[in-house]
């Protein structure tokens, strides 16, 4: 049985959204995805969404999930993850043929966080890795490592940050699009070093919301799905002391199975363009290295800006990415626009973790 | 179609009150277990599932990823799911997801909580689980929303205190039966209505404990189950529903979502009946009273005549025709809470496979129910598991397991142990929005306000922008409606929101309070005052009493408390009025924060490695399976999940061997201000051994830093958490240039 994203919602993507609740805020992206995808409250089976407690500033972030999906007293439940993690988990759901149509949430609203440096150390293991200085202190060190292990240079990490906030200046969702050059990049303020204030993304507030359903229900209701084609999730050791910090074991173990789904083989020739994980902006680098595209290759990455322009959304950054890819899929990309009809999708989970997810979709569904 | 799924494997730890176990060693120790039982290896694992409730219980934001490597999720698909205190239930269900959808075809399924670490009392963990603007600044916590819903239970169902003392005692006393009961015992009903009264209707032993444990299961598609010649039980059917989180807008004697869920099962089970059709049941007990109010649902009987019937003729006793929690559920073996709704999808397991031992039921079981409950008296998650023709199985090592037979370490105290205290300052200020900033103008102005949601025709307090049983239509138009009402439930409390004691003679009477001239089924929650406790009913007519105008800012404690109205008449005044404006002033944010420490204790490997440290020393941990030492020492191998032991196995490293195997130089300290010096911190490596140690490098500024350095383990003395692992160079440097 396929999936496929029926429509899409979101709201906010600024770097402050005061005046909407969360509530409010969501509710306004779910109406605009329940639009596009073609399909009223009554059709829809359930709802995933992917929030972890802390961000949200409840204990339980679950329970203040359903009512502004308009999903009062139906299958709901929250996936602790990445907004693609709840996609693979709805899509599972789905396979099971017993839903049809489900609906993916999640939100950031980062700016209502007064301490995430703090937040982010508290996710650090408290026994040997929770120390008294900036969290940033595992990517900093991460980063050494990727340029000790890889054939990047510095220079090429910085250019990642040039040209994708480069390209988020023509995007309408990328709040911190700017032309920078490598030097501004190499000689802003110094985090954890060699990891400058400008090789991380910038924080934004916003809502992303995703109807999947199967592909019956992709050809009864929507006017443009994007089809699944495959998608995988992997973790890399939790344990940062036997951890390769110069590699995303995760990525390697998602795109293995999103690959073998897809019938992907060799994945620079066959995939059109790459919405990758660049929270830090090393991270694109590796995470491509780590789904079998390498430095020599040239790839249409991240042509909307990724998180670097488009902001740090906590658990929907990788949402994000997939209504990116969604509208480069159908065409709608406006100035960002790139002939597409095969994309990967990937989510990262952001320090300290390892764990991605991997999806790849088309504009038609491809005979397997 | 779906694919079959079955259970093949259950490992579990002790439960217990305070374990000296890491979360991902509780969680290790479990799977371990659930291998053998199984007889597979992490390698025959296709994907794991994790379970575990609030980040609050363990004290690590991103809980699920910490438990990684103790999951045996490394280098595998791996995914947490969380739905409160229904996750244990909703585990097994996520598992499924996995196989029936043919995605794998075996999958782990876990759920661990050490609730342990939360100080003063994990019981504050709940304190921030409330609406922040409407609920929170009351200081309401988990045992004052179960009185509440436990009084009008009572109410209308009928049920007198001793009655559902009777059930506490009756499953407490099942578990003396189960080799993990951390709170087994034989009491009678009297005891529990003479322990401790916390807050009205609630005594102590109505309650389950606080515990620390984790449960593993592993599930597997029809074809591996039969060929492993396990005696299989399948899951015949899942239902999970969540309501609404305004929960004062509903009757929370009868918790419908549970029968959503379990219709749901049922229809996918095939179950017409479930009175009928259903052998015996786990409904989440923890409360007494909640595995009446559960089973109401899990029956499909809102009238709560079956199972009065059911209780007054003994039959919810194990030798009865219905019995509940044969595994001496929540209330008996404990209550971590994932772990405990998975640890009665295990006792479904053990009793439709004839290894439940003493506690095994002695009649043909069929079918068993299990069932979680959580959120904000929300959620409902729903298992139904059948035998399919599986053969008891006669020789199990479950059958005679003893709690010694269970992994896991009890402490009393966490002085007892190697610890590390921790405060995150985790602060927030919340964007009210729209609606709820025109709800606070309102309580400014000594008004409650509601919006009209004409769709449903409702008034809705606090006021929303949306109907969200409305097809999420726009609700455009404010009032100011009257603040006199009528007590749908209440509680007269002695705790606080800690559970610690309140001041000798002082009592917090917290109500659900039906407004007066809107839908009945429209409450609030808030303080009674100017009454004596003794003299609180249900149905009596109350009044707000607000704070001087001076003195309100905009908050839902500028009523200071409802007060009794009498039977005088009250002239309604519902008028609309024009909401804020929307400007950045109207919009201001409320001021929040988590009020939680931490005390976490380092763990079996951990207090190997403090212990250590202390002496100047470093030790790896010995792994047969894969001949090598790694380090920091461990009581599990993540790529196995074998288990070790780091001090028979432990191998000793020459401290003053390590070399730099990657650093950085930070410049920010935890909250992101500006370290005055900036500090390095270096990932070292030992010879011949794997992993690494992360510490801080002193005695040489950031420039002076290169890969491959060689550097020595500082000092010895107090070592109580990772700052004071701390390396020095061995010969002092020639500056570099940092690779930049």
């Amino acid at each position: 049985m396929g999936v496929a994203v029926l429509g899409m919602g979101i709201c906010g993507f600024t770097p402050t959204s005061t005046g909407l609740s969360y509530r409010e805020m969501i509710a306004k992206a779910a109406k605009m995805a329940y639009r596009d995808a073609g399909v009223t409250i009554d059709l829809i089976d359930g709802a995933v969404s992917a929030e972890e407690d802390f961000p949200s500033g409840y204990s339980i972030a679950d329970e203040y999930v359903p009512d502004q999906l308009g999903m009062v007293r139906k299958p709901v439940y929250t996936i602790p993850g990445d907004f693609m993690h709840a996609v693979a988990s709805a899509a599972m759901q789905i396979e099971t043929g017993r839903f049809d149509i489900l609906v993916v949430e999640s939100y950031s609203k980062a700016s209502n966080v007064l301490t995430k440096d703090e937040m982010t150390r508290f996710a650090f293991d408290p026994v040997y890795n929770r120390f008294g200085v900036s969290p940033h202190w595992l990517a900093g060190l991460e980063l050494n490592s990727f340029l000790m292990e890889s054939e990047y240079t510095i220079e090429e990490v910085a250019e990642v940050v040039v040209s994708n906030r480069g390209a988020a200046i023509s995007s309408i969702t990328s709040p911190y699009g700017d032309n920078f050059t490598i030097d501004d990049i190499l000689d802003a303020r110094p985090v954890a070093l060699p990891l400058t204030e400008l090789m991380v993304a910038g924080y934004a507030d916003g809502a992303v919301i995703a109807v999947v359903g199967s592909d019956e229900a992709a050809k009864k209701y929507a006017r443009s799905p994007a089809y699944l084609a495959g998608i995988g999730w992997g973790s890399g050791n939790s344990i940062l002391e036997r951890r390769d910090h110069s590699f995303s074991a995760g990525t390697a173990v998602a795109s293995r199975r999103a690959y073998e789904e897809a019938s992907v083989v060799s994945p620079y020739e066959e995939i059109d363009a790459f919405f990758v994980s660049d929270v830090y902006a090393h991270r694109q680098l590796m995470h491509l290295e780590a789904l079998g595209v390498h430095g020599t290759q040239r790839p249409v990455v991240n042509p909307n800006g990724g998180a670097l322009g488009g902001g740090d959304l906590f658990e929907a950054t990788g949402g994000a990415r997939l209504y990116e890819a969604f509208t480069q899929l159908r065409g709608e990309a406006g100035p960002c626009q790139t002939a597409v009809d095969r994309v990967l999708v990937h989510a990262w989970r952001g320090i300290p973790t390892d764990s991605c997810v991997v999806a790849i979709l088309d504009n038609e569904r491809r005979s397997s | 179609m779906s694919n079959r799924v079955a259970v093949i494997g259950v490992g579990m730890t002790k439960f217990m009150r305070r374990a000296q176990e890491t979360p991902g060693e509780l969680a290790a120790e479990a799977v371990r277990m659930a291998l053998e039982d199984a007889g597979l290896e992490r390698d025959d694992i296709d994907a794991v599932t994790l379970g575990t409730a609030p980040d609050a219980f363990d004290g690590i934001h991103m809980k699920g990823e910490h438990l990684i490597a103790g999951a045996g999720g490394v280098d595998k698909p791996y995914m947490r799911h969380f739905i409160g205190g229904a996750t244990g239930v909703m585990s097994p269900i996520h598992g499924w997801m996995h196989v029936a959808s043919g995605k794998y075809n075996t999958c782990m399924v876990v759920a661990e909580e050490k609730m342990s670490s939360c100080f003063p009392h994990p019981a504050g963990a709940f304190v921030t689980i409330f609406d922040r603007v409407t609920e929170q600044p009351l200081e309401l916590t988990l045992i004052h929303i179960f009185a509440l819903e436990m009084a009008r239970f009572m109410h209308v169902y009928g049920y007198s205190e001793r009655e559902l003392a009777e059930i506490s005692a009756m499953i407490k006393r099942n578990a003396l039966n189960h080799p993990a009961a951390q709170t087994a015992v034989d009491i009678s009903a009297d005891d529990v209505l003479n322990s401790p009264l916390l807050s009205w209707p609630v005594k102590r032993f109505d309650i389950s404990p606080t515990s620390d444990a984790a449960v593993a299961i592993i599930l597997a598609n029809e074809r591996i189950a039969r060929a492993l010649k396990k005696a299989p039980v399948f899951i015949e059917g899942v239902g999970f529903r969540l309501e609404t989180a305004y929960w004062c807008t509903r009757d929370l004697c009868y918790p419908d979502y549970v029968a959503m869920a379990a219709r749901d099962a049922y229809a996918m089970a095939g179950i017409v009946d479930p009175v009928r059709d259903i052998d015996f049941f786990e409904p989440y007990d923890p409360f007494d009273y909640k595995a009446l109010h559960h089973l109401n649902a899990l029956l499909l009987d809102k009238t709560g005549r079956t199972v009065r019937e059911l209780f007054e003729s003994g039959n919810l006793q194990p030798e009865g025709s219905h019995p509940i929690c044969p595994s001496g559920g929540a209330l008996g073996v404990g209550n971590p809470i994932a772990a405990t709704g998975l640890m009665k999808i295990a006792e479904l397991y053990f009793q439709l496979s004839g290894q439940a031992g003493k506690r095994q039921l002695q009649r043909r079981l069929r079918r068993g129910v299990a069932q979680a409950w959580g959120d904000l008296m929300q959620a409902g998650t729903v298992v139904v598991m059948g035998a399919d023709g599986a053969s008891p199985i006669t020789s199990s090592r479950w059958n005679d397991m003893k709690r010694e037979d269970l992994p896991g370490t009890p402490i009393k105290s966490v002085d007892e142990v190697a610890n590390i205290a921790d405060t995150p300052d985790l602060r927030y200020a919340w964007d009210n929005g729209f609606a709820i900033s025109t709800y606070l103008d309102g309580l400014k102005k000594g008004k409650i306000r509601g919006s009209l949601d004409t769709r449903t025709n409702r008034m809705m307090v606090p006021a929303r922008s949306f109907s969200e049983i409305g097809d999420l239509a726009p609700v455009t138009n404010y009032f100011d409606i009257g603040d006199t009402g009528v007590v749908k439930t209440f509680t007269i409390s002695h705790i606080n929101w800690d559970s610690s004691p309140l001041a000798k003679g002082k009592v917090n009477i917290f109500a659900v309070i039906a407004l007066d001239g809107i839908n009945e089924d429209m409450g609030l929650v808030h303080k009674l005052g100017d009454i004596e406790p003794e003299d609180v009913e249900i149905g009596m007519r109350v009044k707000a009493v607000w704070k001087l105008k001076a003195k309100r800012s905009g908050d839902i404690l500028d009523i200071k408390y409802f007060a009794p109205l009498g039977e005088g008449k009250i002239k309604l005044d519902i008028k609309q009025i024009k909401p804020v404006e929307m400007d950045v002033l109207s919009m201001a944010q409320k001021l929040g924060k988590i009020p939680l420490s931490y005390r976490y204790t380092a763990g079996i490997a951990g207090s190997k490695f403090y212990a250590d440290l202390g002496k100047g020393k470093i030790n790896g941990t010995y792994c047969a399976a894969r001949d090598e030492v790694v380090i920091p020492p461990a009581m599990f191998d993540e790529e196995t999940l074998d288990m070790l032991d780091p001090e028979t196995d432990a191998r000793e490293i020459d401290p003053g061997s390590g070399r730099i195997r990657s650093f950085t130089v930070v410049f920010e300290d935890r909250q992101g201000r500006l370290l005055e010096k900036e500090q390095v911190v270096v990932q070292v490596e030992f010879p011949g051994v794997a992993g690494s140690v992360f510490g801080l490098l002193e005695g040489v500024a950031g420039d002076g830093v290169e890969e491959g350095m060689a550097v020595k383990l500082a000092g010895g003395g107090t070592m109580d958490g990772p700052d004071r692992v701390v390396f020095t160079l061995k010969e002092t440097p020639q500056p570099v240039k940092l690779k930049k």
